[in-house]
């Protein structure tokens, strides 16, 4: 990649203050029940600068991005726009209305629409509701657009057919027109903020989607890229701003910034190395799944092995593929290319019904949309993989179906134990215990998790991991994908690291450390 | 949201109180229904002592709507799965005109003639089924053009005429008063229901509907079959719905196609209404056999004390709206009660 990193304001985080910034957020704190996910962060952008914003998983960022873009309402700071202060809390459009765009990591692209009418939308929209569309001088306004930017679309061409590449720069473009139409007050430079643009997109279009960037930035706007890729940021911005834990660890600029320099700032240790092979006692434990070859929608060609009295820990960067792997493996999601084997039986066309009857079971990540029926009852959530085996003779026990719940939620602790409320009622961390409890009630051979204690509480969160411990050491193998790596440091055996879908790291015992990790993580550039 | 912060975790003290006020909130609500229901009788017993509390009215209105309620029973099926069959009131029709057509026109014995229109009916929804499952169709639509369809072919069968004299040992097996001077088909809906409700509340077909409607899934990744099950439900509801053609032929001893077509928004009326009672946010059969009679009360009482005959259409229309918007209000109410339970 070679563009140039050309700081235009001739220097360091200090001058930027010699001109009116673009955007300064100064001071801004932000917490969720308790938990501080913002203290006091600072920000500021140039007129004309990419700004990098970078930061492992839970370091703020999200949480920043989103109370630009009104999602969330800060609990305090301040907030200034082209010179102007905006009052705290936003509306629900955020910053849009003060001429800040936003492309989010989804675009907001609809498949089938083509890329003149998701322009129109805006443009008329913005204006008039009932106002007859000109298609003629539309497509006329669009093309120009996108010939300006050097984007080479078809106008008329419908989303679904573009390319990973083109669809994120339409949604750029999108938003830069939408800029351009808008009628607001502020009169300055324009701000465009890209949510981790590229995490979808195939390494080698990466660098059409930062062109495109330098040329905004060479019109005299502002981009704010936020990202997890390091060499990604390095090779694209003027400046970054790097977050830690919910603190501003600091701005620097990139001319002159190594790799390293920046890897330190994001973990606040130095970048480390690390092996990749299995240590013999591992390999020696009985092999309960096989996976060889499984390709899924971000999985490619992957092989692993879940072993009996092992906690297997999958993880990597959103978008790398371990977020899919448990529904993959579960059959859940289709199998592109591969085979699953559960102890030593190949499974043809794997869905649900047939793991759940080889003992492999799945706890799905999103308890609501995919765990449980939130209005259905305790007793009935509980009951639902046993009904056949309860059928006494055509005749659901209830009253032996609602003892078995009542057993689960005392031995795992459920508050309130009380079968008969809606299974919502419960906390997110008694939800979770719950439906461990109804899949170990099967007795399981293989728990595949996903995020088990995304949304837990700190309490419950311990008590499910002693209870995974316990469970695989009566010879149960679990999979686990998470991002959270001190879950991983607490409970993992064995930990392997995803990257662009394909194996790119493994870690043994006391190897897994949080940094570690998160260097394993990061380590795209270095392997 | 200060509460929250104050107190992070007393799970032992929430634990009680948030149980037995759960229990408590919705116990009124779920009888609601039946008490407009009896405020509604009293009503017309004061009004019209003399036409309303006999046992003529009674025999009448219980019989009458015996039909309808056979129909609802069979939609709540899918309904609980979350599927919308739009094609019964056809299928009735189809079903209807086949006893009368074989009946009558090619001289079949009735029960011959009774049994091919239930497998007609059955075979509807086959079809309903394999389309909505193997091609993943919102059976909405499927339903509302297959129902379409029937309608076409019940014209074929009946040669666009209404077909009369039917033999009157159907007519014997469906309005014989055998108990309490009560018409026979009013207990062959009870039956019915009862039936539905066993396999509603005792059966892993009906419980893993339910999730189905709740979460598909949800269903999905606790092994249910989703589309088998689906597909039965349909094929349930069509069943039924033949079933209720047979009994409107023993009604009247005629049939014709569009003999069917006033029962569609009823039933679904019967139906939505029936799940803000008994058992709040489901449908259920029993739920949906007061509806059916909640609705009939207020219409013989209109009509008795004067009313012209399409005050039908107000009330059932007006039935289905409310019992919509009644149902989403219910639900958001015990959903701010589950929040407020889950803070404190």
């Amino acid at each position: 990649m070679t563009f140039e990193s050309t700081p235009n304001l001739g220097g360091g985080a200090s001058s930027a203050s010699t001109l009116v910034p673009v955007l300064e957020v100064k001071a801004l704190t932000k917490s969720f029940s308790g938990v501080q996910a913002l203290q006091g962060v600072d920000l500021q952008i140039a007129s004309g600068e990419v700004h990098g914003l970078l930061g492992a998983n839970g370091c703020g960022k999200s949480t920043l991005i989103k109370i630009l873009a009104g999602f969330y309402c800060a609990d305090g700071g301040h907030i200034h726009v082209n010179g102007r202060e905006i009052a705290l809390p936003f509306g629900p459009r955020g910053l849009r209305d003060h001429g800040v765009a936003f492309v989010h990591q989804d675009l907001g692209l609809v498949p089938d629409s083509t890329v003149i009418e998701h322009m129109a939308l805006d443009y008329y929209g913005a204006e008039s509701l009932v106002k007859r569309i000109n298609w003629r001088s539309e497509r006329q306004r669009v093309s120009d657009l996108l010939n300006r930017f050097e984007v080479d679309v078809d106008p008329d061409s419908t989303i679904d057919v573009l390319s990973p590449v083109q669809r994120a720069m339409v949604a750029v473009v999108r938003a830069v027109g939408d800029q351009e139409v808008g009628d607001y007050e502020s009169s300055g430079a324009k701000l465009l903020i890209l949510d981790e643009p590229t995490v979808f997109l195939p390494s080698e279009q990466v660098d059409l989607l930062l062109s495109l960037l330098q040329r905004l930035k060479s019109r005299g706007d502002s981009v704010l890229l936020v990202s997890h890729d390091i060499d990604e940021v390095l090779a694209a911005t003027d400046r970054v701003t790097v977050l830690r834990d919910g603190k501003l660890i600091g701005s620097r600029n990139t001319s002159g910034s190594t790799r390293s320099d920046v890897v330190e700032m994001i973990l606040g240790s130095p970048e480390v190395h690390l092996p990749r092979t299995a240590s013999a006692d591992q390999s020696k434990k009985r092999t309960l799944l096989k996976a060889d070859k499984i390709s899924g929608e971000r999985i490619r060609d992957l092989d692993l092995e879940v072993r009996a009295g092992e906690v297997l820990g999958v993880t990597g960067l959103a978008g790398s593929g371990f977020e899919e792997l448990p529904e993959l493996l579960f059959g859940a999601r289709p199998l592109k290319a591969g085979t699953i084997t559960v102890a030593d039986e190949e499974i043809r066309h794997a869905n649900p019904l047939k793991l759940m009857s080889r003992r492999v079971v799945l706890i799905p990540a999103d308890r609501k949309a995919d765990g449980a029926a939130q209005q259905l009852t305790l007793v009935e959530n509980l009951s639902l993989p046993f009904l056949g085996d309860h059928l006494r003779g055509w005749k659901i026990g209830w009253k032996k179906l609602r003892t078995q719940a009542k057993a689960i939620c005392l031995r795992l602790n459920v508050v309130p134990p009380n079968v008969e409320l809606p299974f919502g009622n419960l906390s997110g961390g008694n939800q979770q215990k719950a439906l461990i409890g109804k899949w170990l009630e099967t007795e399981p051979e293989v728990m595949l998790l996903n995020e088990p204690t995304q949304g837990v509480d700190i309490g419950a969160r311990k008590e499910i991991f002693k209870l995974i411990r316990a469970t695989v050491s009566d010879g149960m193998g679990v999979l686990c994908a998470t991002s959270d790596y001190e879950q991983l440091v607490e409970m993992a055996d064995r930990v392997i690291v995803l990257c662009n879908g394909r194996l790119s790291g493994e870690l043994l015992g006391d190897e897994i450390t949080k940094d570690s990790l998160a260097a394993a993580v990061y380590s795209k550039g270095a392997s | 949201m200060s509460i929250v912060d104050k107190t992070p975790k007393t799970p032992k003290s929430s634990n009680a109180s948030s149980s037995v006020t759960a229990r408590k909130v919705l116990e009124p609500e779920r009888f609601a229904l039946i008490g407009v229901w009896l405020v509604l009788i009293v009503f017309f017993i004061a009004m019209i002592p003399e036409y309303f509390p006999t046992m003529a009215n009674l025999s009448n209105m219980l019989g009458s709507q015996a039909v309808l309620l056979i129909l609802a029973l069979g939609l709540i099926i899918p309904l609980r799965a979350g599927d919308y069959d739009l094609s019964i009131g056809s299928v009735l029709a189809l079903s209807a005109v086949t006893v009368a057509a074989l009946n009558v026109n090619y001289g079949w014995p009735i029960w011959a003639a009774a049994a091919v229109a239930i497998i007609a009916g059955m075979l509807v929804g086959v079809i309903n089924g394999f389309i909505v499952t193997k091609f993943d169709i919102n059976p909405f639509i499927v339903t509302l053009g297959m129902g379409t369809v029937i309608i076409g072919i019940s014209y074929m069968i009946s040669n666009t005429r209404t077909i009369t004299t039917v033999d009157p040992a159907l007519s014997e097996a469906v309005l014989a008063k055998p108990f309490f001077g009560i018409p026979v088909d009013f207990y062959y809906a009870v039956i019915l229901c009862a039936l539905v409700w066993y396999v509603f509340e005792y059966t892993a077909f009906g419980q893993r509907l339910l999730f189905i409607g709740q979460n598909s899934d949800v269903a999905r990744l606790n092994g249910v079959p989703v589309n088998k099950s689906r597909w039965i439900a349909l094929i349930l509801s069509a069943t039924v719905a033949g079933m209720a053609g047979v009994v409107y032929v023993g009604t009247t001893s005629s049939a014709d196609t569009t003999s069917g077509q006033g029962f569609l928004l009823p039933a679904y009326a019967a139906a939505f209404l029936g799940s803000t009672t008994i058992r709040i946010g489901r449908f259920n059969p029993w739920g949906t056999l007061i509806a059916v009679y909640f609705l009939v009360t207020g219409i013989t009482g209109l009509q008795l004390m004067g009313a012209p005959p399409y005050v039908q259409y107000l009330f059932y229309g007006g039935a289905l709206v409310i019992a919509v918007v009644l149902s989403k209000v219910v639900r958001a109410r015990s959903e701010r009660k589950r929040l407020a339970i889950q803070i404190n």
